[in-house]
């Protein structure tokens, strides 16, 4: 790559309390990518995430956004520096409507002009939102809360959205529908880093995965030369 | 006893609730949005009423403007209070703890500074208003009323400010979800500092309403806040429109039970009812179990 | 996890209990007696209220309770039915165990800290406010007077042990006594099978529950022990001091005082208690003179150790800093509270 890519992470390691959770990580994410994070549970993939967001500590490494490191970056200037985050589980603001969970999207003053327009955008992606505005957020299907949760992170109209798990515990029908919205997204111009576990939901719409291990990078490239790889077999197959 | 008299102490069971609910949504707001039990709440209270009662006894300055300014003292109290311990606690390990403990130990260094401060003699500031009003045969001083009517627009301002405003969404989303308002913007520690403030200031804002009607001590906090904490929990801890309602049930139940059974077992009755529900509805009477 | 002593350990017990031991021997000064028997009957006090919330992790802010039930049991039926002292502290001490299972029952349906602690202040203040108001029985805040005092009698190295205000030798020994007792009861159930669930449930009660821990058997076994403790405590405090008033009973200073001693001491290990106890009642005869000081220090020393010193002055020693630890679970950060 000759340009510098857009997000670089090296070396990363973090912490929870005595217990390291990642060994020396390193990945980089370019403009208008889209990365899958891949590795079994407990692995470290929501960590990796997490510490780029700031919402975990890191003990050492760095994480070049945009040329800015961003170690001491905290959690709520992210959104300013062009980076959002879909949450495992969605997390959504439970006793909140639909329509006030999406405006928190644009919460941060860098992010809160033109938020009709923005609304309009994000409206245009997920039609169904528009229709169901005023329901409580926590009491929708965990389909219709993805999209949500997925809605509220577009707002601020990202460079860079990190999604945990967006797959998580929904029905196949959804995953699709949900993996159709990422391509979406990606071709308006957003890089996407995703995790999964499952290697082939995956690589439907990833250019680039990497393979996370007990908290070590095993691996990176393309779906077809992961899945072909001995190392994901070894690792998702025990062989 | 005469209907009118029994209807007399219901609603001054009413306009007592609704002081209990002042206090009583501030500890439900502290404890919706950062989890901490704060056992120094009552001491804002109690400090809100020598706020006011040094402002106007000892100073002379008009209520209107005295009680004002004993809101934003109240305020910056407790923000400063919050930044000072709180803020730290909530980093470490064990702080569910930590920060019980801690505001255990502000009450009581609390209350004995007042002590130095004003000495233990019992203080009162002068009615506000004088005069009573009398409708079918119930008398109601006009103390009294100003103090609902003072309730009534302090809920209705914290209802708007909760409801329409930046800085409501943001204490509600962090309450909900404090990594999730995070990453959209919302930086917890400035939204945990405000919130302090404006339950200091509830507390206030209440012992200003009582001082003329309720002696000031520096222990009138610590009985405040047991009624403080029977409204919580009749209101599901941490819910704001569940303290409305529980201070006010919690009320007309102490007025009507004094009058079955005498004064002195008012506090057992408080208790007794907050025991009961802890033992039916751990969650409160109106949230849901979650 | 309360593994045995190390010899030096022991040693260094061995030589306190024989100095507390030979102490009247070589000073009859009644003042330091009392300051000790104060320190004893606090230590107990403080260890019982550390059993439950530092080793089992329930944090309860009512144990006052149990102490004043203890007092005014033992007193009233001393006074009443003529029983000596020797009896009805035991029978106190019963009543209060009663007590603690009564309020121990709730608060076991109970997962969240805040309410907890809540019911277990109104608890206490229902206590306070009932012995109180009973003024038939209690004589209120008049206080209730003419407690019997133990019994005296002969031992053969010691010669006669009396319990007189003026000589304390006999009250002295016998907290000693039930102090030696209590921290044995606190080892022996921390050594136990239940000890292991209960230090378990402290850490990661899910972790716990999934192993298939029956916590609430756990749990009221300690509140009951706990209670037991304290409410034998305050009974020889009732006979001891000779007046009881509920405010100096079953008030909340009491608590906080004693919460005050376990958090400077160290929480969540055997002997801080008991040191934190000994030092803040020094530190309260001291300031005798300084008497509207004296809660505003107490409030300093809470607010200090709290944000200073998380682990009291067990820090500064390696006896009294053997915490027990669990096997690492995964613990929730304050981050989430969902
Ligand atoms: N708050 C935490 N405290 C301690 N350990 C944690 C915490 N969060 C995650 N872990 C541990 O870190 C490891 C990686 O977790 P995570 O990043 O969530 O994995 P993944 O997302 O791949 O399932 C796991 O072993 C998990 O138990
Ligand atoms: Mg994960």
């Amino acid at each position: 790559m000759a340009e510098a890519p857009m997000l670089r992470v090296e070396n990363l390691n973090v912490l929870y309390g005595d217990f390291q959770i990642l060994w020396d990580v390193s990945m980089t994410v370019g403009a208008k990518e889209v990365v899958a994070v891949l590795g079994p549970n407990g692995s470290g993939k929501s960590t990796v995430l997490k510490a780029i967001m700031g919402l975990t500590p890191v003990r050492s490494g760095k994480i070049i956004f945009e040329g800015e490191d961003l170690t001491k970056v905290p959690t709520h200037e992210m959104v300013a520096r062009g980076i959002s985050m879909v949450l495992e589980r969605r997390r959504l603001f439970g006793a909140m409507t639909v329509r006030e969970n999406i405006l928190l999207g644009a919460y941060h003053r860098s992010v809160n002009k033109n938020t009709a327009s923005r609304l309009e955008w994000v409206e245009s992606l997920f039609p169904i939102l528009a229709e169901r505005r005023d329901q409580i957020a926590g009491r929708m299907s965990g389909g219709e809360q993805q999209m949500v949760a997925i809605a509220r992170s577009l707002m601020s109209r990202p460079r860079l959205l990190l999604m945990d798990e967006p797959y998580l515990g929904l029905a196949p029908r959804i995953v699709s529908q949900i993996a159709s919205i990422i391509q979406r997204i990606n071709q308006e111009g957003i890089s996407v880093v995703f995790n999964e576990q499952n290697v082939h939901l995956s690589f439907g719409v990833s250019h680039r995965g990497y393979l996370l291990e007990s908290g070590r990078m095993m691996l990176t490239g393309t779906g077809e030369e992961m899945i072909h790889s001995d190392v994901i077999r070894r690792v998702y197959l025990g062989v | 006893m005469t209907f009118s008299l029994f209807i007399e102490q219901i609603i001054n069971g009413l306009i007592i609730g609704s002081m209990y609910a002042l206090v009583g949504s501030g500890i439900a707001l502290i404890y919706g949005t950062m989890r901490v039990l704060n056992l120094a709440h009552g001491e804002f209270y109690m400090l809100g009423g020598y706020l006011v009662f040094f402002l106007v006894v000892t100073c002379g300055v008009p209520a209107y403007l005295a009680i004002p300014i004993a809101l934003l003292a109240a305020f910056l109290l407790g923000a400063l209070i919050q930044r000072l311990t709180i803020h730290y606690l909530l980093q470490r390990e064990g702080w569910a703890f930590s920060t019980i403990a801690v505001t255990l130990g502000l009450s009581i260094f609390l209350q004995n500074s007042a002590l130095l401060l004003f000495g233990e003699n019992v203080q009162s500031v002068p009615y506000y208003v004088t005069g009573i009003v009398e409708f079918a045969g119930v008398r109601i001083p006009m103390q009294r009323l100003l103090i609902l009517g003072v309730a009534i627009l302090t809920i209705a301002v914290m209802t708007y400010v909760l409801k329409a405003t930046r800085l409501g969404w943001a204490i509600r989303a962090t309450s909900q979800d404090r990594d999730a308002a995070a990453v959209v913007g919302i930086p917890a520690s400035r939204i945990y500092l405000i919130t302090f403030g404006i339950a200091a200031a509830l507390g206030a804002i209440a012992a200003a309403m009582m001082a003329p009607i309720y002696a000031i001590t520096p222990w009138s906090g610590l009985p405040i806040l047991f009624k403080g904490f029977v409204v919580v929990i009749l209101g599901g801890l941490g819910s704001f429109p569940g303290a409305i309602v529980g201070g006010l049930l919690l009320g007309v139940v102490e007025a009507v039970g004094v009058q079955l059974t005498s004064t002195e077992w008012r506090d057992v009755i408080a208790f007794a009812l907050m025991i009961a529900v802890i033992w039916v509805r751990p969650w409160g009477l109106f949230g849901s179990k979650s | 996890m309360f593994e045995p002593l190390r010899p030096w350990q022991w040693l260094l017990v061995a030589i306190t209990l024989a100095a507390l031991a030979a102490l009247p021997l070589l000073s009859s000064n009644s003042y330091v007696l009392h300051v000790l028997i104060l320190s004893m009957i606090f230590g107990i006090f403080a260890s019982a209220w550390n059993l439950v919330t530092g080793f089992a992790g329930l944090k309860t802010f009512g144990h006052h309770a149990f102490f004043g039930i203890g007092a005014y049991s033992s007193a009233l039926v001393a006074l009443h039915s003529g029983l000596s002292p020797w009896l009805t502290i035991w029978i106190a001490a019963l009543i209060a165990t009663v007590a603690g299972l009564f309020i121990g029952l709730p608060i076991l349906r109970i997962r969240s800290m805040p309410h907890v602690a809540i019911v277990t202040l109104g608890f206490a203040e229902i206590v306070r406010i009932t012995i109180s108001n009973l003024q038939s029985i209690t004589r209120g805040e008049l206080g209730l007077w003419g407690i019997p005092p133990f019994e005296s009698f002969t031992l053969p190295v010691l010669g006669e042990m009396k319990f007189t205000p003026a000589d304390k030798a006999g009250y002295y020994y016998l907290i000693l006594v039930l102090l030696v007792f209590s921290t044995g009861l606190i080892t022996l159930l921390m050594r136990s099978k239940s000890g292991l669930a209960l230090v378990a449930m402290r850490d990661a009660e899910d972790a716990a529950e999934s192993l298939g821990v029956n916590l609430t058997r756990h749990k009221l076994l300690v509140f009951g022990v706990s209670a037991f403790l304290v409410g034998l405590a305050g009974a020889f405090f009732g006979h001891y001091i000779g007046i009881l008033t509920p405010s100096a009973a079953v008030g909340p200073d009491l608590m906080i005082l004693v919460i005050a001693m376990a958090l400077v001491g160290g929480l969540g290990t055997l002997s801080g208690p008991l040191v934190g106890a000994l030092v803040l009642t020094c530190v309260v005869e001291l300031l005798r003179d300084l008497n509207d000081l004296r809660l505003l220090i107490y409030g300093a020393i809470i607010i200090t150790v709290v944000m200073f010193l998380p682990k009291g002055l067990a820090t500064l020693g390696p006896l009294v800093r053997r915490r027990i630890t669990y096997l690492r679970a995964p613990t929730t950060s304050p981050a989430k509270h969902l």
